[in-house]
Formats: structure tokens, sequence, C-alpha cells
């Protein structure tokens, strides 16, 4: 065997092309907390609808505002919103779901029943009217999408729970008088991850999807603060002539949510998934 | 007809409800009651929803200015002066009917104005299944005949970027890449279906195909998993020793022994279809449900709102249960397995 010949997982170019992709929104994370770019606030009427140049990356846009500092800003509220929405979401989803996988019965119905019942919902309208009722802020956005995304992981945490159920080491657990709350935590929970880790990324993207389509619609980050939904229902009007507009913010979204597939499609493949 | 038909059912018995009675008609009995209980839950969800709104409703919807005496005639007149249970009872009563009331901001029938933006939306959405359904099978079909070839590579590739574009997005360079390729854009130029068939379905062309095309990137990687799976199975090995050709083999073999996990998808993208209607009608200028929906949040027009979500949300019930009873019809095996969707 030549050293040229090592191995290489299948799951490997899903890696790295997800974590190039993701590493590019990360930055604009990081050089938005520097302020190394104009303020993404500033207006300028001598500068509007600029082209791309050396003083402004991206261009400017209908308000004179810097593109560029404001796709910077906004990765930040698009990170901010995935992530903390997700975490309510996995929390209450997977709680939910080992309750109901684990006791099952009537517990189980009712939780089923509400979580299908959630479902039964497009969820971008259930997001849609949350932020109608309680008024558009970044709280109940945030919240809105944390429940609309509770049902998937209680689907999955549920059905794992009672593949496990039948192990030797939970019944071993339960002959010894374990709390069922120790059960959970400790012996299924640790054992959902393979499922739950591609549902979370996957859960970010998806999160990102409705967070963006939220934002177009003017019912997801308020203005003046930048998000790539609201840039780019700003840039609609000019974009035929000023594509810099539309342009940039689509490629950082985009970048995102590929990112966050392939990195759920290499998780996948890795825990023994076909390469699909 | 299958081994597990009447093996798997007896140890599923003690698992679920749907054991509980044995055989097709039991088990569509079970779903029955489970549709209605479904839709008891969402309409509740929805009522709910509406009758927590901070602060007093009538103040809400009538706007600082009103004076007491308005709210007060405006309480009467809507019933809100009733317990929540009975004015639940009343809505209830209502939806099954077809009254959800009268919009606050349009003066008119609720269901009147659904109806009128029903034909933009449901027509976007049945034209994007149609086009998920047309281009993911065919591609799929191609893609698994040898897999890790150049063009399942390219399609795939092509799939897994199509996928993470949001919908809205992929409408506007859409938008603008037609503008500049062909010079013509559809925005703009809608036509009622009942006035102008052809018009109505040339500019819902374009809006349906943005919807369609991530969701076809979803349904082909599905489709062509199954498909991989398939073609490695016994029977098509035996199919092929007998001399059959590839498209027989496909057409007549693969394609039937996959189609049960094509309706799962079809049910899983069918909310997404709808909901990415809401917002992509919005980019395309289309007078559909979204643009309702967007007047009703910006006016705080409670009675519109809760009837719209009310309303989506039956459809969508509805749907799901066509599906599963059909993917029943189709594959008995369904039937043990619990709901499949996951």
């Amino acid at each position: 065997m030549t050293a040229s010949k090592t191995y290489r997982s299948p799951s490997r170019a899903y890696y790295v092309t997800g974590a190039v992709l993701l590493g590019i929104v990360i930055l604009a994370f990081i050089l938005s907390l520097t302020g190394i770019a104009p303020s993404p606030n500033a207006t300028s009427a001598a500068e509007k609808l600029q082209g791309p140049s050396a003083a402004h990356l991206m261009g400017t846009d209908n308000m004179g505002r810097d593109v560029f500092a404001r796709c910077l800003a906004a990765s930040k509220y698009t990170l901010l919103i995935s992530v903390t929405g997700v975490l309510i979401a996995f929390t209450a989803g997977v709680i939910t779901g080992l309750l109901a996988g684990y006791f099952g019965g009537f517990c189980d119905r009712i939780i089923m029943l509400f979580s299908n019942s959630i479902m039964c919902f497009p969820g971008i309208l259930l997001a849609l009217v949350a932020v109608a009722v309680f008024g558009p802020s970044l709280f109940n956005v945030v919240i809105a999408l944390g429940v609309v995304f509770a049902p998937t992981f209680a689907r999955v945490a549920r059905t794992g729970t009672i593949g496990l159920l039948s192990q030797e080491y939970i019944m071993h657990a339960k002959v010894l008088k374990v709390r069922p709350s120790r059960i959970m935590a400790v012996h299924i929970f640790p054992n959902l991850m393979p499922q739950l880790l591609p549902a979370t990324v996957i859960g970010l993207a998806n999160m990102t999807l409705f967070e963006s389509g939220m934002s177009y619609l003017g019912l997801g980050v308020q203005p003046p603060d930048a998000s790539y939904g609201k840039m780019l229902a700003d840039a609609q009007s000019y974009m035929m002539h000023y594509p810099w507009m539309i342009i940039f913010p689509s490629l950082m979204l985009v970048c995102y949510i590929l990112g966050l597939y392939f990195l759920s499609e290499g998780i996948r493949i890795s825990l023994g998934g076909e390469s699909r | 007809m299958y081994p597990c038909d009447n093996l798997g059912l007896s140890c599923y018995n003690q698992l679920t409800m749907e054991g509980l009675i044995n055989g097709k008609a039991g088990y569509f009995g079970v779903r029955i009651v489970e549709l209605i209980l479904t839709l008891f839950v969402v309409s509740f969800f929805t009522f709910a929803a509406f009758s927590i709104i901070p602060g007093d409703t009538a103040r809400v919807v009538l706007g600082p200015n009103a004076t007491e005496a308005q709210v007060e005639n405006y309480r009467k007149q809507t019933g809100l002066d009733k317990p929540v249970a009975e004015r639940y009872g009343d809505w209830i009563r209502g939806a099954v009917t077809g009254d959800l009331g009268e919009s606050v901001s349009f003066r008119k029938p609720v269901s009147e104005l659904i109806s009128s933006r029903l034909p933009v939306t449901l027509g976007m959405s049945a034209i994007a299944l149609i086009m998920v359904i047309v281009i993911s099978y065919p591609a799929a079909m191609l893609s698994s005949r040898r897999p890790g070839h150049a063009l399942d590579h390219i399609l795939s590739v092509f799939g897994h970027v199509i996928f993470a574009i949001p919908p809205f997005v992929l409408s506007l360079l859409m938008i603008v890449l037609f503008a500049n390729l062909f010079g013509f854009i559809s925005i703009g130029r809608y036509a009622a279906p009942s006035e102008d068939f052809a018009q109505f379905l040339s500019c819902m062309l374009l809006p349906s195909l943005c919807i369609a095309l991530p969701k076809i990137a979803m349904t082909f990687k599905f489709l062509r998993a199954s498909m991989i799976e398939e073609r490695a199975s016994g029977y098509v090995k035996t199919a092929k020793s007998h001399g059959l050709s590839d498209v027989r083999i496909m057409v007549r073999h693969v394609l039937p022994n996959s189609s049960v996990s094509t309706i799962t998808v079809i049910s899983l993208v069918l909310s997404d279809i709808l909901g990415g209607s809401l917002i992509v009608e919005q980019v395309f200028n289309l007078p559909g449900l979204g643009r309702l929906l967007l007047r009703a949040i910006s006016v705080r027009d409670f009675p519109l709102l809760s009837g719209m979500v009310l309303y989506l949300a039956v459809i969508t019930v509805v749907l799901y249960f066509i599906a599963d009873i059909a993917a029943a019809m189709i594959d008995p095996r369904q039937r043990l397995s619990e709901r499949a969707r996951p």
C-alpha cells in the first residue's frame, strides 16, 4: 500500500464542502462583531445604488447602505435565530418524545395527537400567525419557530425510544429499579444521538428557510436591522438594474443552508446510511 | 398476500389501537376517527391562539381611538361578551356550516373572501405538485439506472443545490434570469381562471416551478434511494435473468414497488407546497391567500385570520388523510406499520 492511497471516508467530501460553506457564514458573523465594515444601518443619499467597488465591496442599496456590511450583520440574526430556535425545539421535542416513547399508552396518544396537530398546519402559516398575534419581535419569532419545529424532534425521539426499549440494558436498568427519569436521561438519550444529530442540522437549515421567508414578508427581523430575507425584499424593485443587491444576500443565505445540508448528509453517511 | 399480513398483526395488536380492529374496514374506521379527532384539536388550537391575544380583543381590533360604547357594541356584535366555551361552540358550528364570521377590514363574509382567493393558491399548489411528480420520477429513474455514473452525479449535485434555495429566492432569481434571457416576465398579468384559463395557467407556471423545484430535489432524493434499493432486490435479478428489458423492469416492477414511498413523500411535500405558495405569490404579485393573509395580519383582522388558518389546516389534514388511505390501499403492509411520516 502506497502512502497516496490512504483511506478516504465517503462522507469526507460532504464534510469538507459543508464546512467551507458554513465557514463563510461564520466568518461573516465574526467579522460583524469586529466592526471591520461600516455601520450596516448608516444611510447615505450620495452613495445609493453604487456597484461593487473598493469602498463598498458588494455595492450599496437603494438607501446608500453598504451591502457588505448588511450581509455581515444579517449573518448574526440568521445564526442567532436558527440556533436558539432549534435549541428550543430540540429541548421541547426531545423531552415530550422521550416521555411519549417511554411511557407509551395514553401519554403517548395525547402527545402524538398534539404534535400531529401542530404538523397539520403548514409550518410557515403557524409561525406567521403566532407573530401576528403576539407582535413581530425577535423573541416571538424564535419562540414561534421553536414550537413549529418541536414535533419533528418529538417524532424522532419517540421512534428511537420505542426502538431502544427492547434493548437488554434498558430492561436491566428497569429491573434494577432505576428511576425512569434517569433511564431516559442517562441510558436512552445518548443513544438517540445518531438520529437526533442529522435532524438537528436539518432543523437549523429548515428554520433558516422559514426565518428568511418571514423576514421577506416583513414579519421576521424588523427593520432597520438587516436580515437576508428583508434585504431581498428591499432589493426586489431594483433587482433588474442593480443585481448586486440581490445576488450577495441570496448567496450568503444559500451558503448557510447548503452547508448545513451537506453537513447533515456527511453525518448520515458516516453513521451508516448509504450514500444518496 | 403478504406473509406478514397475519403474523405481524398479532403482535401489533398489543402495541397500538389500530390492532384492536383487524382488517381493512377497521383500519379505515380508526383512521377516520383519528381524522375527526385531529380536526377537532386543530380547530381548538386555532381558536385558542386567537383567544389568548394579549390585551382586550375588541380594543385591539378597533384601535386606540374607539370609544367605550363602540368597544361594547363590537363585543355584543361578535359575541365576545359570552363565555369562552360558548364562543368556541358557536365558532365551530359556524365553521361546519361554512360561516366563518365577517372580516373586520373588508366588511365581507370570511368564507367569501377565502373562496375568491382560493383558485390562485390551490391552482399554484396543484401545478407544483404535478411538476414534482412529472419531473422527479424520470430523473430518479435515470439516476438510479447507474448509481455513481456521471449523470447520476450531475443530477444529485444539482438536486442538493436546488434543495438549499428558498422558494422566494428562487423566484427572484428566476424573474431576473427570465427577464434578461427572454425579455418577458409573467408577473402582474393575472387573469381569473373563469375569464381566461390559458392566461391563468401561463402566469401560474413560473411561480409553481419555483415552489416545485426544491421539492422536486427532495422527492428525487427519496425516490432515487428507494429505486436503488429496489433494483438490488431479488425480483429484479429474476426479471433480468428472464431477459426483460431494462425499461420494462423499471416501469412494471421497480416503479410500483417504490410507489408507496412516493405517496409518503408527497404527503410530506404537501404542506410545504401550500406554505411556499403563500410566500411566492407575494413575489409574483398574485392575488392569492398569501396576500390576504398578510393584509389580515397587518390590520389585525382576527376573524379573517382565524378563518384562513382553520381553512388551510383543514385542507392539509384532509390531504394527509387521503395520502394515508391511498398508501394503505396500494400496499397492505403500510397498514401494519405506524404512520410513515417522519
